[in-house]
C-alpha cells in the first residue's frame, strides 16, 4: 500500500506537512469546572476538569502543590469495531499516566497546595492521534476552568512512511507499520513536555520528524489560542463586561 | 475598557517586562517578562501615590471567574461548625474572604485557639454548637485531615446561630452570650464583635 502518491498526496488528499482540520469547542459541560471538545479531522476527544478541590485520598496529599489526577477512556463506539473496553486495560492506564505527567508539568501546581485537580478525557471518535488530541482537549479544559498554566501546551504526532516525514497521522497511516512520534510542546517556552515513539528511526531522520512534529504543535497552539480568546470574548459580551466589538 | 484591553489575553502571552510592571494575579514572571497564566482580560492597577517611593503599576489578568481559591495561613474564612468534640470543634470552610468556595475544605478549631485568655479552661460546647456560622482565621495548613483555625480575636467567632429550642436566629447580647428573640432563652457562644453591632 502506498501512503504517499507520486504527486505527493496522502491517502486523504493532504500534503505531507499538512495538519487535519481542527475544531475546538469550549464549556460544553455545565457541571464541570472546565470542559472542551477537541477535534482533529475525525478524531474527537472530550475533556472535563473538576477542581481544584480537597484531596479525596489523604495518602496522596501533596504539601508543595496540587495533585493532578487523570483518567483516559475510549467510548465503546469510538473505534471502527464497537468494543467495550474496561477502564483498567493496559493502553488506557498507560495513556492516563502519560497525559497526567504532561499536564502536571503544564499546571502551576505550586499555587494550589494540598488540592486535587481531576481531569477526565473521553475519546468519542478515534482516527489516529488520540493521545495528542487528548492532551490538547485537556489543556483547553484546564484553561477554560481558570487553572493557572505555564503555557498553552499542545500535542502533535508525526511519522515517516514512503521516505517522507508525515504530519498528524490518521488511523490508516498509523497502522502502516512506520514509526509514530508523539510530542507535547510548550510553544512560548519552547520546551518539550512529552516525547514518545513507536518503532524505530535512524537518528538524522528522527531530527526531521521531530522538527515537523514541533511545527505542528506550534500551529495547533495558535488555533487553540484563537479559540480560547474568542470564547472569552463571547462570555464577556454576554455578561456585559465589554461591549460587542 | 479601551480597545486594546477588550482583546483578551491567553495563557503564555507576554504582557510586559518586570521593569514596567509588578506581577499581580493570574500572571507569572519568567526571564524578566510578565506572562499570563490564565485566559482573560488584562487589568492594570495603578497604586495610589501614598508613599514616597514611586510604585510600579500592578498587572493582573482577570479570568472569567476568579482564580480557583485554596485557604492560606492568614486568610479570614467563614466556616460552618459540623461537629463539636471535647477538645476541638470541626468545621467546613465555605468562604475565603469575600469569595465563596465551590467545594468545602475541612477545618478544626482547637481548644487553645478559641480565645486568647484562659485557654486551658475553655468548654467547646459553650463556645460553638453544630450549625453555627463562624468567622475564623486560618492559622496553618494543619494536619492531613484539616486546616487549623483560630477565633482568638475580638472580631472572630460566631456570627450567626440558631437557638436550640425555637430555631430562630439569635441576637448577640455579649461576647459570651446570645439570646433567642422568641423564647428569650440565653445561650452561650463565643460571639464575634462585628463593627455593625458596636453601639455608639
Amino acid at each position: 500500500m502506498e501512503f504517499v502518491s507520486p504527486e505527493g498526496l496522502r491517502l486523504d488528499g493532504r500534503r505531507p506537512r499538512e495538519l487535519r482540520r481542527i475544531n475546538c469547542q469550549l464549556d460544553v459541560l455545565s457541571n464541570a469546572d472546565g470542559s472542551a471538545i477537541f477535534e482533529m479531522g475525525n478524531t474527537k476527544v472530550l475533556a472535563a476538569v473538576f477542581g481544584p478541590h480537597a484531596v479525596t485520598r489523604r495518602s496522596e496529599l501533596r504539601e508543595e502543590g496540587a495533585l493532578v489526577v487523570c483518567e483516559y477512556s475510549m467510548a465503546a463506539f469510538s473505534t471502527g469495531e464497537r468494543r467495550r473496553r474496561g477502564k483498567g486495560d493496559r493502553r488506557s492506564t498507560e495513556l492516563s499516566m502519560v497525559i497526567r505527567n504532561t499536564l502536571e508539568q503544564a499546571v502551576i501546581t505550586e499555587l494550589l497546595p494540598r488540592s486535587q485537580i481531576d481531569v477526565y478525557v473521553q475519546v468519542l471518535q478515534a482516527d489516529g492521534g488520540t493521545r495528542c488530541a487528548a492532551i490538547n482537549a485537556a489543556v483547553l479544559a484546564l484553561a477554560a476552568a481558570g487553572v493557572p498554566l505555564r503555557d498553552l501546551v499542545c500535542g502533535c504526532a508525526a511519522g515517516y512512511l514512503d521516505g517522507t516525514p508525515l504530519l498528524d497521522l490518521n488511523y490508516t497511516e498509523d497502522a502502516g507499520g512506520g514509526p509514530d512520534l508523539c510530542v507535547a510542546l510548550a510553544p512560548r517556552l519552547d520546551s518539550l513536555y512529552l516525547v514518545q515513539m513507536d518503532n524505530r528511526l535512524p537518528v538524522d531522520t528522527f531530527q526531521a520528524v521531530m522538527e515537523l512534529a514541533r511545527e505542528g504543535c506550534r500551529t495547533i497552539s495558535g488555533v487553540m489560542r484563537q479559540a480560547l480568546l474568542e470564547h472569552t470574548q463571547r462570555l464577556a459580551v454576554a455578561r456585559g463586561i465589554t461591549a460587542a466589538v | 475598557m479601551s480597545a486594546a484591553d477588550a482583546q483578551g489575553v491567553c495563557v503564555g502571552d507576554r504582557l510586559g517586562t518586570t521593569d514596567t510592571y509588578a506581577a499581580g494575579e493570574g500572571v507569572f514572571v519568567r526571564d524578566g517578562f510578565v506572562i499570563a497564566s490564565v485566559v482573560g482580560f488584562k487589568r492594570v492597577e495603578v497604586p495610589a501615590a501614598a508613599g514616597e517611593l514611586p510604585q510600579k503599576p500592578t498587572l493582573h489578568v482577570a479570568s472569567r471567574d476568579t482564580l480557583p481559591l485554596v485557604p492560606k495561613p492568614g486568610d479570614i474564612v467563614t466556616v460552618k461548625i459540623s461537629r463539636v468534640a471535647q477538645t476541638a470543634a470541626h468545621a467546613l470552610i465555605m468562604c475565603v474572604g469575600r469569595q465563596a468556595l465551590s467545594t468545602e475544605f475541612k477545618g478544626v478549631i482547637r481548644q487553645q485557639d478559641v480565645r486568647s485568655t484562659e485557654i486551658d479552661r475553655v468548654v467547646i460546647y459553650d463556645c460553638f454548637r453544630p450549625g453555627d456560622i463562624v468567622r475564623a482565621e486560618v492559622v496553618s495548613l494543619g494536619d492531613a485531615r484539616s486546616y487549623y483555625l483560630s477565633t482568638a480575636k475580638n472580631e472572630l467567632g460566631v456570627v450567626y446561630a440558631k437557638s436550640a429550642t425555637a430555631g430562630a436566629a439569635m441576637v448577640p447580647t455579649s461576647w459570651v452570650t446570645m439570646q433567642c428573640p422568641d423564647t428569650q432563652a440565653v445561650e452561650k457562644r463565643k460571639v464575634a464583635k462585628l463593627e455593625s453591632l458596636v453601639s455608639a
